[in-house]
């Protein structure tokens, strides 16, 4: 076995065999999916006991009492429990506004003292229409909030129907002006919803983003730690500096690779059952597009090793992780500025600012991963030479070329780095080593 | 010749850390290389081990210049020692043996042995930061010749081992040789090289300012030193001219005398003042020409690397 597969074996196996790191592999994706699951999970949740309402129509027009008696239609539980109690409503004439503010007032110190959950106040706009109505809670129940907003929408559009003297039902107005969702198709007729595609987009570049500065920022430590424990000296008197440089790399970028191929793994396995939870979570169109996903890993992969040469050249200068700390920022935000830009490059994927980011290594692992998953699922066909996958090549072969470049220069400064303690290489002296 | 340092330097920055040291080596037998704290023996120590490159000149082995799998036959005890502290034993010693192309098999039935032979067997399976200071150093002299090499480089090889350890590393050390080895150690302490040493090789400021069979060294020095043991006031012991240097222990000094003095006179004069309970005649120590040899070297480049081992 060559002494690089050795480092490479001992530097995998030492991360992968921690505890730590099955604990991130399950619980990374426990708490995405919670973040995405928990709201849409909470907002379905039953009420578990009737809320009490009170409503103040200062409108003079009933819609109160219609109000009161739509709500009253909804059951807390399957035994036909109401959902909501203690329903008041309080009918002020229009021209009695003390009477107003004196209702408004005691009814607020209710709410104050938790005797009242909800205080519906109707209210008529300038115009002697009923529209500013307001509610005044300290809870944040959303499922009755919407629910309110709806009865009262119906409501409200009735009067001002009837109003507008329109000689037609007020029912069948309403029901014309339905809203419409509509359905987002791709040219192929599969349909595609835009949201899915988004929440893939971003959960793919957190987990590229995620992955790399965790097991870059592993890695410095690692050579931070082999030369203030003196081992490298040991290490270096066995192998050359260059088979250990890239021994870690390739070691800590299979851990890397391990991980996100578990993640895909559970993710395809979720996917089957997704849309048992959910339609929206019904990743697998996109997620078992094989183009999407061999892309993915290699843009990961090549990523890892371009930035992985960047947390090995700060291991090598660095005596501590103190000092090597002050220079991820700019790491950071090489990796985040897709992020950044995701606005633009949500509405127009194809657009050339779009491309020419893609293009640039730095940016490329993020970037075409981003563009990939936007773009790839709305296309009929695939061409290796054109259009997104053509681009996505293009993107690769530099993104390795740099690559390449980055780990015989990062060698070459690695290789008298290891052996410099207690003393920060001035620029000078890095160039000096490169040249050697 | 089976190693040779062929005119090396070595300058970091403007400071110059080994100039155009030579140096032979042959199979088979004990090298020490002696000098004060900074006199270069790191680096040139480094520079054998290909670890550091040469500004100029070139390091031999069997006639060819040194590359990477020199470091296969060499087993190196860097000065500064280093493990990794959650491996066990076991696990160090066959990693650092594969590290030196040696399979995990062939590894295995060495590491028993090895650990029986320096008194931690019943360490094996514990992971070494629980080790001792003491320990973790026979650990990694372990680890420096488990692939049984033809080369054995210790850098300061008995700082931190107490007396008992040494003796366990000294009779390692002397069995190697026995069965042909060729051993190169830097150390400070004068009375180890002495004793172990075949041949010497003293570097002060970057310099070689010795080199040679001990035996000769000693003989070139001539038999010009004096142990004097004595009550009274010796501080006038000092000027007594034709004494070159004195190394003072308050009742008992070491005196190195001028070439072919009359050892008698200084008798003399000494006898007059202090009453003498020891005067030995003896040849010099390594201790003694390292003193004298370091002083020199300091008196004749005073610029040179101060802070570079």
């Amino acid at each position: 076995m060559s002494k690089f597969w050795v480092i490479f074996v001992r530097e995998y196996l030492n991360i992968v065999k921690k505890k730590a790191f099955l604990a991130g592999v399950i619980l990374t994706p426990l708490i995405m999916i919670a973040f995405m699951v928990l709201p849409s999970l909470l907002g379905d949740l039953d009420l578990s006991e009737a809320e009490s309402i009170a409503v103040i129509d200062f409108s003079g027009q009933k819609v109160g009492e219609q109000f009161i008696e739509a709500i009253k239609e909804y059951d807390l539980d399957d035994d036909n429990n109401p959902a909501y109690s203690n329903l008041s409503l309080i009918e002020i004439d229009y021209f009695d506004s003390s009477s107003f503010i004196a209702a408004k007032d005691s009814l607020n110190e209710m709410v104050i003292d938790e005797e009242l959950k909800f205080l519906l106040v109707i209210e008529n706009d300038s115009t002697r229409q009923p529209s500013s109505t307001s509610l005044i809670t300290n809870s944040d129940n959303f499922p009755s909030i919407r629910r309110f907003e709806r009865e009262l929408t119906a409501i409200i559009s009735g009067i001002k129907l009837n109003h507008a003297k329109i000689n037609l039902p007020v029912d069948s107005v309403l029901s014309l002006t339905e809203r419409i969702d509509l359905e987002i198709v791709n040219t192929t007729g599969d349909s595609v919803n835009p949201r899915t595609k988004l929440i893939f987009a971003f959960t793919s570049i957190m987990i590229l983003f995620m992955t790399l500065m965790t097991y870059g920022q592993l890695l410095m430590r690692s050579i931070i730690e082999e030369k203030n424990s003196r081992i490298m000296e040991v290490l270096i008197s066995s192998v050359s500096p260059f088979q250990l440089m890239m021994g870690k790399i390739v070691g800590f970028g299979a851990a890397t690779l391990t991980q996100v191929m578990i993640w895909i793994l559970m993710g395809s396995v979720l996917s089957l059952f997704g849309s048992m939870f959910s339609a929206e979570l019904s990743l697998g169109q996109i997620l078992f597009n094989p183009v999407i996903i061999i892309f993915y890993v290699l843009l990961l992969v090549f990523g890892f090793f371009l930035f992985s040469t960047f947390f090995a050249l700060l291991g090598a200068l660095f005596d501590s992780d103190k000092d090597a700390q002050n220079f991820l920022l700019p790491i950071t935000l090489l990796l985040m500025v897709p992020i950044l830009l995701s606005g633009p490059i949500i509405r127009e994927p194809d657009s050339t600012l779009a491309i020419v980011l893609s293009m640039i290594p730095v940016f490329a692992p993020t970037m075409m991963t981003m563009r990939i998953v936007l773009i790839v699922p709305t296309l009929a066909e695939y061409s290796l030479f054109s259009g997104i996958i053509g681009q996505a090549i293009v993107s690769l072969v530099i993104l390795i070329i740099t690559t390449i470049g980055m780990i015989w220069l990062v060698g070459k400064i690695f290789r008298v780095g290891i052996l410099m303690y207690g003393k920060r290489p001035t620029l000078p002296e890095i160039v000096k080593w490169v040249k050697q | 010749m089976l190693l040779k340092l062929n005119n090396i330097s070595k300058s970091f920055e403007e400071k110059v850390a080994v100039h155009n040291l030579s140096m032979d080596i042959q199979a088979g037998l004990i090298y020490g290389i002696i000098g004060p704290n900074g006199a270069g023996k790191t680096t040139t120590i480094r520079m054998v081990m290909n670890i550091t490159i040469p500004d100029s000149g070139e390091v031999l082995y069997k006639d060819k210049k040194i590359d990477e799998s020199f470091k296969n036959i060499v087993g190196y005890l860097p000065e500064e020692r280093g493990l990794y502290k959650k491996l066990t034993l076991a696990e160090t010693i066959r990693y650092m043996g594969m590290l030196k192309n040696k399979s995990s098999k062939e590894i295995s039935s060495k590491i028993d042995y090895w650990l029986k032979r320096v008194d931690l067997i019943e360490y094996k399976d514990k992971k070494v930061e629980e080790l001792s200071k003491g320990m973790a150093q026979k650990l990694q002299f372990i680890t420096t010749v488990i692939h049984d090499p033809e080369i054995i480089i210790l850098d300061e090889l008995f700082s931190g081992l107490d007396p008992l350890n040494m003796e366990v590393i000294k009779s390692i050390i002397l069995e190697m040789k026995r069965s042909g080895k060729t051993i190169l150690f830097s150390t400070h302490v004068m009375e180890q090289a002495e004793k172990l040493c075949d041949n010497i090789c003293m570097i002060a400021g970057g310099e070689k300012v010795l080199d040679g069979k001990l035996a000769d060294i000693k003989e070139d020095f001539g038999r010009n030193s004096i142990h004097l043991e004595f009550e009274g006031d010796g501080s006038f012991i000092n000027e007594i001219s034709g004494i070159k240097s004195v190394i003072d222990f308050n009742n008992y000094k070491e005196l190195v005398l001028e070439k072919e003095r009359d050892t008698n006179s200084i008798l003399k004069q000494i006898a007059d003042k202090v009453t003498v309970k020891k005067f030995d005649i003896v040849d010099p120590s390594l201790y003694d020409i390292f003193i004298e040899k370091a002083k020199q070297a300091s008196l004749s480049a005073p610029a040179t690397a101060k802070e570079i081992g």
